[in-house]
């Protein structure tokens, strides 16, 4: 069973990087191009703390307090550009995230941090931390996106100047966005962390970024459980696909072409028209 | 003396940027897309070259069946990848530009294999000593190259006919249209030349390394994004001095800078020193 | 609607094939395998994995191990970390390997090693150089130089051998560069070697014009350029073209006939730290090479030989112990003492291999013996 275990908990971990991706640019609109960086803050913050004996638990809780704080920091930079500009700069702080440490021994350089200690509670016990986390932040989002909160996301995400117009006070909502979005990214990266016991800057570069926000983007941005699935299947797409192992990178571009190009609003969508043929099928059935 | 060597290496390297960054910014100008596959295009420019010239013994044959084979392949693109889909929202042109460039770089390496290919003989070899400054002859001939192709770009939209249709659409594609400009075609021309412009790049970087990898387009893939955002999404010229100044920096900045940051991140800082001080690049769109 | 069933079905084949159990093999010995098959590693990948399936090959030519057929089980980790964990918990649990092998970069070896070692499974690094990977424990072993020791193999090289002065350290943006470089540094001085000034570059980089012009003005009459063929090719070109003069003393990475391809005449007298020495007397390193090129059409390099040694280790092992237990596999890895294509293959507590440290120069376009450098202390790696 070891082997289905490691399966499902990079699953619960990649689910929970997507879902607060999903927060910056499926609910408020702003392209994150970057975002594996904050995974990387999370994983460097809880790899630096345990390894200098803070226990586990404070070891997280610190690493989403230093991605959210750091997140908030780019925030700022999303209300000076907009839109593409956003995207490439925010692309542009992962490859300077990724650059500066790098070239700081004290954070391991080029080499890493290896020997991350394990937090003890397990296989199994881990893969059940992750999976709770991880329906946590769905529940979480599902409630965001009802509440007044996530109504005046989808106002900023839709059309700013006209949210701005109506007295919404855009700015700070987007930092919030960054803020949350970002926090949740550190804790999927601390757990990610203590699960390989393995990280070095190549982890968390561009290549992982667009690996995530596909995720959101094939789920359908903004629908968590669609989201979730993209995620879950995404995940371990290399595992699955092992038979062909020589072309999967290959079926994995062109699956990403292809979904853009037939069903660009992803998994979501894809449920939702076939829902709609069925109630279709129903309404001329009772005769109406 | 080092700080002209340096200069001029760094010119060199903005004016292989700039050639692979204005066919990212001619699409964008138009279309508003990301076109990130772009790189893959520039990739293949360089594996045609490198094959034709192989196969016939021309290097010159090689670089113009690439610039014109790889120019028609970026209508291609156009027509099946982007056209269906421009109507949709920003990213989904991004995520499948992006699919398609990993698959691109996929297919070179099972059809040319892993290791890359090399010339046969490598053409231009030759060095030329000027005031101390070697620079061999391919390094001149892709300095040429870019001054011609980016001169003949700008003769071609201010002077032509179908130049200043291609200028007008991008600047109003309705009004235009109803001037009776063929949207259309323009696009297929933008694409076309803005590929074209990859290949040439493409070809030359193939002989300045003697070698042609199937990840050789990774790093313009972001690169080239970076560029042509500094220049102000859509503004030519902007572009070619946003790719003449990465150039210079990073020549710069990975001596001076090396144990800072990385060449990479020298660019990205740049760029969001600017962007922060000017949210809409060096130039605006024009 | 086409789409979705297809889909659908899809979804249904890769789940039963993820998590289907392996079905075993009719009596084979199984040693499995992580390697970059695809992305950015794919070159090195390919040419380890070449090497191991010839040395699979020659085991079973020569009767298999014990009476049983060897084989490989194979997948491709993309070099990545993420993709190298569960393939070893895979490989362990699903395939029932005896000895694990990675063929693959540093990363994903440090990072599948801490399972192997848990698992108690044994686990050969072919080549990649992370000092961590052998401090998972005592199931960890590796064939290939730790790069501080081919560091200071280097050192002495430049300033006893060569008997340079002024060294430039040019030097590659990853733990392959960064320790090579230390070790170096570490011995430089006492060889009478001045370095000047080291200027890093990244695994991306192919235009060197900045650092070719900063070399020239320093004027060095050696220069310690760390890299892979891809890298190392375009470098040593420039150099040449630019002017410059000095020795080049290239590592492992170097070692492939592609390098030689790329620089062409510019690679005339570059001389490599490596284990591979194409002039060797030894049968073992001739037949390999020979073999090698009839078999895969290209011409092999030391990643080849790397993987072809890590399979040579673990068959001779398994053969030794008279069994696939992997405890007792582990115990004769650890007493190793084999004749391989890259030398005689020991072990030392911690698992690390020693060896003599081969130095080879391009002459006439080809790999030729140069030298030897055999000084136990100099090459002794570390212990813990």
């Amino acid at each position: 069973m070891q082997y289905e275990i490691s399966l499902l908990t990079i699953m619960g971990i990649s689910i929970i990087a997507a879902l607060s991706l999903n927060l910056i640019v499926g609910f408020c609109g702003q392209i994150s191009l970057g975002h594996a960086a904050f995974l990387g803050v999370g994983a460097y913050t809880s790899a630096m703390l345990t390894k200098a004996g803070v226990p586990f638990t404070a070891a997280v809780a610190a690493s989403m307090l230093m991605a959210g704080i750091i997140g908030t920091v780019v925030g700022f930079t999303s209300l000076r550009v907009r839109e593409d500009f956003l995207a490439i700069t925010t692309m542009g702080v992962g490859f300077l995230f990724l650059g500066i440490v790098r070239k700081q021994d004290f954070l391991g350089g080029e080499m890493g941090i290896a020997m991350i200690p394990d937090p003890g509670l397990g296989k199994v016990g881990y893969l059940v931390l992750v999976l709770l986390l991880a329906a946590t932040l769905a529940l979480f989002s599902i409630y965001l996106k009802r509440s007044w909160m996530g109504f005046t996301f989808d106002a900023v995400a839709d059309d700013e100047d006209t949210a701005n117009l109506v007295g919404i006070d855009v700015s700070s909502y987007k930092l919030i966005a960054f803020a949350m979005g970002t926090a949740f990214a550190g804790l999927a990266g601390a757990l990610y962390a203590h699960n390989i016991k393995f990280i070095d800057p190549e982890s968390f570069g561009f290549v992982e970024s667009i690996t995530i926000l596909s995720m959101v983007v094939i789920g359908g941005t903004g629908s968590v459980w669609g989201v979730t699935i993209a995620a879950g299947v995404l995940s371990i797409f290399p595992m699955w696909f092992q038979f062909i192992d020589d072309y999967k990178l290959l079926v994995y571009g062109g699956l990403l072409c292809m979904i853009m190009l037939f069903s660009p609003d992803g998994l979501s969508g894809i449920f939702g028209r076939f829902l709609n043929t069925i109630r279709g099928k129903n309404f001329n059935a009772s005769g109406q | 003396m080092l700080f002209f060597d340096l200069l001029v290496q760094g010119l060199l390297q903005g004016g292989i940027y700039a050639l692979i960054a204005i066919g990212l910014t001619l699409v964008y100008g138009l279309l508003r897309i990301l076109h990130v596959a772009h790189a893959g295009l520039y990739t293949l420019g360089g594996y045609i070259a490198i094959l034709i010239t192989n196969a016939t013994g021309s290097f010159t044959l090689g670089i113009t069946v690439s610039m014109v084979s790889v120019g028609f392949m970026g209508m291609v693109i156009y027509r099946l990848i982007y056209q269906p889909i421009l109507e949709k929202p920003p990213f989904v042109a991004l995520i499948a530009s992006i699919g398609l460039f990993i698959a691109m770089e996929e297919i070179y390496r099972i059809v040319f294999g892993a290791y890359g290919i090399t010339f046969a003989d490598a053409p231009l070899q030759g060095t030329l000593n000027i005031a101390g400054i070697y620079l061999r002859h391919c390094e001149i001939g892709a300095l040429l190259l870019a001054a011609l192709l980016i001169t003949s770009l700008s003769l071609f939209t201010r002077y032509s006919r179908i130049g200043i249709a291609w200028r007008a659409t991008v600047t109003d594609p309705g009004m235009s249209q109803s001037f009776g400009v063929d949207v259309i075609k323009v696009r297929y021309l933008n694409f076309f030349i803005g590929s074209a412009m990859a290949a040439g790049a493409g070809s030359m970087v193939a002989v300045m390394n003697n070698l042609v990898e199937p990840t050789m387009g990774s790093v313009p893939s972001y690169k080239a994004l970076a560029i042509i955002v500094l220049g102000g999404l859509g503004n030519v010229r902007g572009t070619v001095i946003a790719a003449l100044i990465i150039g210079v920096a990073e020549a710069f900045g990975t001596i001076y800078l090396g144990n800072i940051l990385d060449r990479d991140s020298i660019a990205f800082a740049l760029l969001i020193l600017v962007l922060m001080v000017k949210p809409t690049g060096l130039f605006s769109k024009g | 609607m086409n789409l979705k069933s297809m889909s659908k079905g899809l979804l249904f084949l890769a789940l039963t094939s993820t998590f289907a159990v392996t079905a075993t093999a009719a009596e084979t010995i199984k040693i499995g395998i992580n390697v970059p098959l695809t992305g950015f590693a794919a070159s090195d990948g390919t040419s380890a994995l070449n090497g191991a399936k010839l040395a699979t090959e020659q085991v079973n030519s020569a009767g298999g191990i014990n009476g049983k057929q060897l084989e490989l089980v194979v997948y491709d980790d993309q070099a990545s970390p993420k993709q190298s964990v569960p393939i070893a918990t895979k490989l362990i649990e699903k395939d029932k390997v005896t000895v694990g092998i990675s063929c693959s970069y540093s990363g994903a070896t440090r990072a599948a090693a801490g399972i192997y070692q848990s698992a108690e499974v044994p686990y050969i690094s072919a080549y990649a150089i992370h000092p961590d990977i052998t401090r998972a424990g005592n199931y960890t072993f590796r064939t290939s130089f730790v790069g501080e020791v081919q560091g200071r193999a280097g050192a002495k090289l430049a300033g006893k051998i060569l008997k340079k002065k002024r060294a430039v350290l040019i030097t590659l943006n990853n733990d392959f560069g960064k320790s090579l470089v230390t070790g170096f540094r570490e011995k430089a001085e006492s060889y009478d070697v001045t370095i000047v000034n080291e200027y890093p570059y990244s695994i991306k980089d192919r235009q060197f014009g900045p650092i070719v012009a900063k070399v020239k003005a320093d004027n060095p009459d050696v220069i310690y350029a760390t890299g892979y063929f891809f890298t190392a090719g375009p470098l040593v070109s420039q150099l040449r073209a630019a002017g410059v003069k000095a020795t080049i003393i290239g590592q492992e990475g170097f070692d492939t006939q592609t390098f030689i391809k790329i620089a062409g005449s510019a690679s005339e007298g570059v001389i490599i730290t490596t284990s591979l020495d194409r002039d060797s007397n030894s049968q073992e390193s001739q037949e390999f090479i020979a073999q090698y090129e009839k078999m895969f059409n290209h011409k092999t390099d030391m990643v080849a030989a790397s993987g072809h040694t890590a399979v040579k280790v673990a068959a001779d092992a398994i053969k030794r112990a008279g069994s696939t237990d992997r405890s007792a596999v582990r115990d004769a890895i650890a007493k190793t003492d084999l004749t391989a294509s890259t030398g005689t293959i020991s072990f030392n507590s911690l698992g690390e291999v020693i060896k003599n440290v081969q130095v080879q120069i391009v002459k006439d376009g080809q790999f030729r013996h140069y030298a030897v450098i055999s000084d136990p202390e100099l090459l002794a790696p570390p212990v813990d």
